[in-house]
């Protein structure tokens, strides 16, 4: 009954907040989709935050101008619902007055949310959405942890320029959500930089379940690299379906989601092998951090309290604990308006990777190019090779 | 050419699948005038039966299928006796938020037990193929498409040739007759019910097999499902079958010579179209 | 007594119109939601209630609404007024191309194709580039939330006003016989296809003002949550709890309903969801007939007015 449990710590931390009025407490609010349709994504920014302030908590709090302060979380469960989030967040800022915010999971959830953050003007570091738009409104107040969708493919384009042999045409598939045509588009770009030849170039509706029309076709175009962008169910029925069509990519294929995650690979099986994937995160021992000792220690901990494995969703949202930790400290108040300067000016390594903010508010990460190799996900190119890919990947016959 | 033999292969396939999905909601809606918006829900808790029936039991899907539809059944013939058989003669508004408040409780329930992973049914066999002239013909969708067809055929039969088949087509057409005829409606409503329940859960486990399972994936099917009845007559088995096909065929073409995008715009405009221009065969079932 | 009674209503709503500057911003925003859920469900009285025909579709007004002021104002950059007019302009006009085939069909025939047609709209949307395609539009940011809430408030008053007059009207009167007696209805001389037409005129129109005062509320609107199918039911169960063909039923409901919800989304989150399919059930059940039903017949049965219906409607 996790979802329970969320709302229940929130309540007793609230309680106990008000209860102790020596304990000073900064608390971070947000409207997260423990339950509902993306309620599988959602969790990890829900368990991220609670984990981090505990950890913060630990270690002693947030200084702040000389006063020790610990962290509170107050997170609603938005049930999926965008619009429900919306009202919610306007709840923490006018009712609960919370003191900052953090964000859903979801691009478009994000995009909706962040305008509570702008209008009210308390500052939000979210880490659940990635596109474009969320950072192209000239907003002041909304700061994200998620690399720009349109350079998802950025660093896979790079690893095919280095391929031996080199592919030269590509198949693009993309859902129609805020993310996933940021995500096209740049991908477009990188393309016809790289000289690629685009020879499938298809849309299909976000939580479509059938891609039978459009594997057909990728088949009859046997395209070198089949590149796809949506969410992970739409991925799961993409690999399925290809499977059961006998549809293979004569190199390569790459989703912008699903690789990274456990239950992705759980739910497939042996027909995850050969994906390729990207994360901003890996679980590694050079990302060291001031509260978790380093990435390995919070992948440990972080299966060990909630019985699995995280990915970088989990270390965005602990990215965005930490940025708050760091920012109000650096700030020596919790007026918003001088927390939301120290946040622009933050520049720290954590678990998640080195913290620093564009002028626009998001932030520049590398993706790590990855492959599942044993059911495992092995990290294969950054800037160069760090492992040997299983390329070109065995059609489905020979599998 | 090959391209477009394989399209409407996929079309096909799928169009099986979809019209199992519309036979339960159509029978239901046909017989007992219950237009079930849970019937999404029943998709989904029958993709969970076959789900645990395999993973825990390791009962083969296509083995496990009639366990599955039996469990549906108890379960649809304990909704109908206990529920709805207590509004079936209230405005039909009642029915439609009746089942809708069923719906959000069924989805509630499946998550607190199931949670929101994805679940695939997974045998050996889901992503073979034969290849036929080119044309690839997935096992499992064809292993789906053809327990479509048969128990589309076995629903007619029970229909046309069966006792109790006459008996709940009689309670469809009138049900003050049919008493007289000793028919006793509580009964044949509840195993009308189940029977639709039962479908239902077919269509999920088959699901699951080429898709997967989540409990949220009722919405969208309840929504097909409706198309699918309506194109075919609602409680005609074989008409259903073909309403689903049409509708496989009609998505699978657009997909690929419009653009995939337009799905939705043509299962739900073909629903539209079809009720505006053949109103007088369904304005005599109102 | 009766003679001051009517005074009741004007005072409620004067009431509710000091709301924001008495209250906290949180209870702003509750209000404009409620008060949006209202005009919708009270729209919805009109063509569902009075006339019998119970849409399931009415988010396709709502949604029309939305993207008609969000296009005018973010593509055009036309003024929120403006805005306001085209959007219920794009919901009056689809109400009148497609009410008179759809109206066409009785009981839930039309109540599917109402759902469909709102799908059909949804998807449309979503592939229209001026429209945003599914990523939706962006609108400019304005802090006034009481201006919302005004707004909505005279939105709402307008619409419970146009539902009184249809009340004690000849048009009322005509579409409550079209609703209990189509055919005789027809017979005695009513022109049942103008009357059905004109009611879903009204419920689109007060849909789509809706809509467009939502759209610069929430400054991000996309398909999903413009055409939000979840609205159809949210406002036929608050009418049909407040109780369906009355003047007051639908804001009743509404109020209700929405307070219900807004304060088990936020104090117990987990059972929000299970809550509200429980609430329906049972309210379908031993209260089919509304709020408004329920005081009455309690007040003459008791207790054996829920017996009752349960007794009622089963086989």
């Amino acid at each position: 009954m996790r979802p329970m449990i969320i709302p229940l710590l929130a309540a007793a931390l609230a309680v106990s907040g008000a209860a102790s009025a020596q304990d000073k407490t900064i608390t971070l609010g947000a409207a997260v989709q423990l339950t509902g349709r993306l309620a599988n994504t959602g969790r990890y920014y829900g368990d991220g935050y609670q984990i981090t302030v505990d950890r913060i908590n630990e270690k002693g709090g947030v200084t702040v101008g000389g006063a020790k302060y610990k962290l509170a979380l107050k997170i609603y469960d938005s049930q999926s619902d965008t619009n429900l989030g919306v009202r919610q967040y306007v709840q923490l800022v006018a009712q609960d007055k919370v003191n900052f915010l953090l964000g859903p999971f979801s691009s478009n959830d994000a995009l909706d949310d962040s305008v509570i953050a702008e209008k009210y003007q308390v500052p939000m570091v979210q880490g659940g959405g990635a596109s474009t738009q969320i950072f192209s409104r000239g907003y002041k107040y909304v700061f994200g942890t998620l690399p720009p969708a349109d350079d998802y493919f950025a660093s896979t384009i790079k690893m095919m320029g280095k391929l031996s042999p080199k592919p030269k045409t590509v198949a693009l598939v993309a859902a129609d959500d805020s993310f996933d045509v940021s995500v096209a588009n740049g991908t477009r770009k990188l393309l016809k930089e790289a000289g690629l030849e685009l020879v499938v170039d298809k849309q299909f509706r976000e939580n479509n379940a059938d891609f039978s029309s459009i594997l057909s076709l990728v088949k009859s175009k046997d395209p070198d690299v089949i590149l796809w962008a949506g969410h992970e169910g739409e991925a799961l029925n993409f690999i399925r379906q290809a499977k059961s069509l006998d549809v293979n990519p004569k190199l390569l294929y790459s989703f912008t989601v699903g690789v990274p995650t456990a239950d992705f690979r759980k739910a497939l099986g042996k027909d995850a092998e050969y994906a390729f994937g990207m994360t901003p995160w890996l679980p590694e021992k050079e990302l060291k951090d001031d509260w978790f000792g380093d990435a390995v220690q919070f992948d440990k901990e972080y299966q060990a309290k909630f019985k699995y494995a995280p990915d970088y969703h989990a270390a965005s949202a602990a990215a965005d604990v930490e940025t708050f930790a760091k920012a109000i400290a650096a700030a020596g108040t919790l007026d918003p308006k001088k927390v939301r300067d120290a946040i622009a000016s933050v520049d720290f390594q954590s678990l998640y990777g080195h913290i620093k903010f564009q002028p626009n508010g998001q932030i520049s990460l590398p993706q790590t190019v990855i492959q599942i190799q044993d059911g495992k996900v092995v990290p294969i190119f950054a800037e160069d090779f760090l492992a040997k890919p299983r390329y070109p990947i065995a059609p489905w016959s020979k599998r | 050419m090959q391209l477009f033999g394989q399209i409407l292969v996929n079309g096909i396939l799928l169009g099986g699948l979809y019209g199992l999905m519309g036979l339960g909601m159509g029978l239901v809606w046909g017989v007992l005038k219950i237009v079930n918006l849970a019937h999404g829900a029943l998709i989904m808790l029958g993709g969970y039966a076959l789900y645990y029936l395999y993973t825990k039991a390791g009962i083969d899907p296509f083995l496990g299928l009639p366990l599955a539809m039996l469990a549906m059944f108890v379960l649809g013939y304990l909704l109908q006796t206990a529920l709805l058989n207590l509004i079936v003669r209230a405005a039909q508004l009642n029915t439609l938020l009746l089942t809708f408040g069923l719906d959000v409780v069924f989805v509630y329930l499946a998550q607190l037990l199931f949670t929101a992973d994805f679940r695939t049914i997974n045998p050996p066999y889901a992503g073979k193929n034969v290849s036929i002239s080119g044309v690839v013909v997935p096992y499992a969708q064809f292993g789906a498409f053809l327990v479509a067809l048969v128990l589309a055929g076995l629903l007619f039969l029970v229909l046309e040739k069966t006792r109790t088949g006459r008996a709940i087509r009689a309670t469809a057409q009138n049900l003050t007759a049919a008493r007289l005829y000793g028919v006793n409606p509580k009964r044949i409503y509840a195993i009308t019910f189940g029977a639709g329940a039962a479908l239902a859960g077919a269509a999920g486990g088959l699901y699951g097999i080429v898709s997967q399972i989540t409990p949220y994936i009722g919405v969208t099917l309840t929504a097909k499902s409706f198309v699918i009845a309506i194109l075919g007559g609602l409680d005609k088995p074989l008409g259903v079958i073909g309403g689903g096909l049409i509708l496989g065929i009609a998505e699978a073409m657009a997909a690929l010579y419009l653009d995939p995008t337009y799905t939705d715009i043509i299962s739900f405009g073909l629903l539209v179209v079809v009720l505006i221009a053949r109103p007088a065969q369904l304005l005599g079932r109102a | 007594m009766n003679r001051y009674r009517w005074l009741a209503l004007p005072i409620a709503a004067a009431a509710l119109a000091v709301v924001p500057w008495v209250t906290s911003d949180t209870i702003v925003q509750y209000g404009i939601n409620a008060l949006l859920v209202a005009t919708l469900a009270q729209a919805w009285n009109v063509i569902g209630g009075f006339s019998g025909y119970p849409s399931f579709g009415n988010s396709v007004f709502y949604g029309l609404g939305t993207y008609g002021t969000a296009i005018a104002m973010a593509q055009f950059h036309w003024s929120f007024g403006s805005g306001l007019v085209f959007g219920a302009v794009l919901g009056v006009a689809c109400a009148l191309l497609f009410g008179i085939p759809i109206l066409r069909l009785r009981g839930p025939y039309f109540a599917i194709a109402t759902l469909g047609l709102a799908a059909v709209m949804s998807a449309i949307t979503a592939t229209v580039e001026i429209a945003g395609k599914n990523i939706g539009l962006i609108l400019p940011l304005f802090r006034g939330d009481k201006l919302f809430y005004e707004l909505s408030l005279i939105l709402l008053v307008a619409a419970t006003g146009t539902v009184a007059w249809i009340a004690r009207s000849r048009f009322g009167a005509g579409l409550v016989a079209i609703r209990e007696d189509e055919d005789a209805a027809q017979v005695m001389g009513i022109n049942t296809t103008m009357y059905k037409v004109a009611a879903l005129t009204v419920a689109a129109l007060f849909s789509a003002l809706a809509g467009g005062i939502h759209a610069y509320w929430i400054t991000f609107i996309d398909p999903a949550s413009a055409f939000d199918p979840s609205l159809n039911v949210r406002m036929v169960i608050m009418t049909l709890f407040g109780g369906p063909g009355t003047v007051l039923g639908p804001v009743l409901g509404a109020f209700v309903l929405s307070a219900v919800s807004e304060v088990l989304a936020s104090q117990a989150t987990g059972v929000a969801s299970l809550f509200y399919g429980f609430v329906i059930v049972i309210a379908v059940l031993v209260m089919p007939k509304g709020l408004l039903d329920l005081v009455q017949g309690f007040r003459e049965t008791g207790w054996r007015y829920f017996v009752d219906n349960l007794r009622r409607y089963r086989i």
